[in-house]
């Protein structure tokens, strides 16, 4: 194997610009052209020094004196501190994406669960509290809510089932807003620094496997609830489920379509 | 002067220099030196992050051209850069000018002198 010519040692321009690529924080091109300027300014120095007299080892051995410690290059430590804009704004649209799906699919759930409720009825929805657990004054309101109910219960789970449909909806108009502004950002944000900030696919695989993760939790609840409380309260894992499952699956989907199109060659 | 000392001033000094035409870094750190008659000595990496972090405020301007056959990023001072160096100059004018009155006139034998590299403190 053949030295390349700047690998040879004692260069010491060559060995200030290794140290300060690796101290550097920033995005890409910030780094680049950071080291494109300091080597300018550096070959400049000894290019000087050689005028004045110095030998080429003793003008590279000036200018990096004269340079300073390769931290006074690289400024504060503001990689640690605070992530670059662009890797700030990629960490936005990801968070962005994943919570509007999110709940865009607690959304979905609703709608998933309208069907079940109307065929299996308020108590496969949501389970009863225990009879401890309301007072009267409880049942006088579920059953004002539920007129032609005259059991405590029934009230209960018909409220509750209203309820959860009724969360479900909100949820998934907030996800719906949330996925505007999302795109919102993303036309705004389309530069590349932002885009290369993280590695193609990143917002997709983390969905997928979040919604993954959500969807084997609720299944393995409503399949609990279905073996323990015989079904009761078990549509609501369910209809969680389903959706975290369409929710994992439209990630997956999206991440091999991203893969695909990023694939090199 | 102690470089600790001179960072404070920093960026009133950078925008000062590129007051006077455009420069890359080595140009400014030397036009820096020279008019200050070589007093003002302070490790000369040290004026990227503060060039970078005056671009990032919009008070200075960068474009990358080829001089004497190498690349390098070109600073200019902008409309906003040349109104916050007026303001601070003027801030530091008052500040000096305060600092003066208060130390009053040297005593006699005393010889007021700028401070030169190579002066001892």
């Amino acid at each position: 194997m053949t030295r390349h010519a700047a690998d040879a040692p004692g260069d010491a321009i060559e060995d200030y610009l290794d140290r300060l690529l690796v101290t550097l924080s920033g995005s890409p091109r910030q780094v680049r052209h950071t080291l494109a300027e300091v080597e300018a300014h550096l070959r400049d120095a000894v290019a000087e020094g050689m005028a004045a007299g110095l030998t080429e080892p003793d003008a590279q051995a000036q200018a990096v004196r004269r340079m300073g410690p390769v931290t006074g290059v690289a400024g504060p430590r503001t990689g640690l501190a605070r992530p670059s804009l662009a890797l700030a704004r990629r960490l936005m649209l990801t968070a962005a994406l994943i919570g509007a799906a999110g709940f865009v699919a607690i959304g979905g759930a609703g709608l998933v669960a309208r069907p079940l409720l109307a065929a299996k009825g308020d108590a496969f929805l949501t389970a009863p509290w225990p009879q401890a657990s309301y007072t009267r004054a409880d049942c006088a309101r579920w059953l004002a809510g539920t007129p032609g109910t005259h059991s405590c219960v029934a009230a209960m789970l018909a409220d509750h089932a209203g309820d959860f449909l009724l969360e479900a909806t909100a949820a998934g108009l907030l996800g719906l807003l949330g996925l505007a502004g999302y795109f919102a950002l993303r036309r705004r944000w389309r530069d590349r620094a932002t885009l290369t900030a993280l590695p193609a696919g990143t917002a997709e695989a983390l969905g997928a496997a979040l919604a993954a993760v959500a969807a084997v939790a609720c299944f393995g609840t409503a399949f609990d609830t279905e073996m323990t409380q015989r079904g009761v309260g078990a549509g609501e894992p369910w209809s969680l489920g389903v959706a975290a499952a369409v929710a994992a699956a439209v990630f997956a989907v999206a991440l091999r379509r991203t893969l695909r199109r990023t694939r090199p060659g | 002067m102690r470089s600790e000392r001179l960072k404070g001033h920093l960026d009133l000094l950078l925008m000062s220099v590129l007051s006077r035409g455009p420069g890359h870094g080595y140009e400014v750190i030397t036009r820096l030196r020279e008019r200050s008659d070589g007093a003002f000595e302070l490790p000369e990496g040290t004026v990227y992050p503060a060039l970078h972090r005056l671009e990032e405020a919009s008070l200075l301007a960068s474009a990358w051209d080829v001089v004497s056959g190498r690349r390098r990023r070109i600073y200019r001072l902008t409309p906003a850069g040349a109104a916050a160096l007026a303001e601070q100059a003027e801030q530091w004018r008052e500040f000096s000018g305060s600092v003066a009155r208060v130390l009053g006139t040297p005593a006699a034998g005393v010889t007021w002198r700028p401070l030169r590299r190579g002066a001892p403190a």
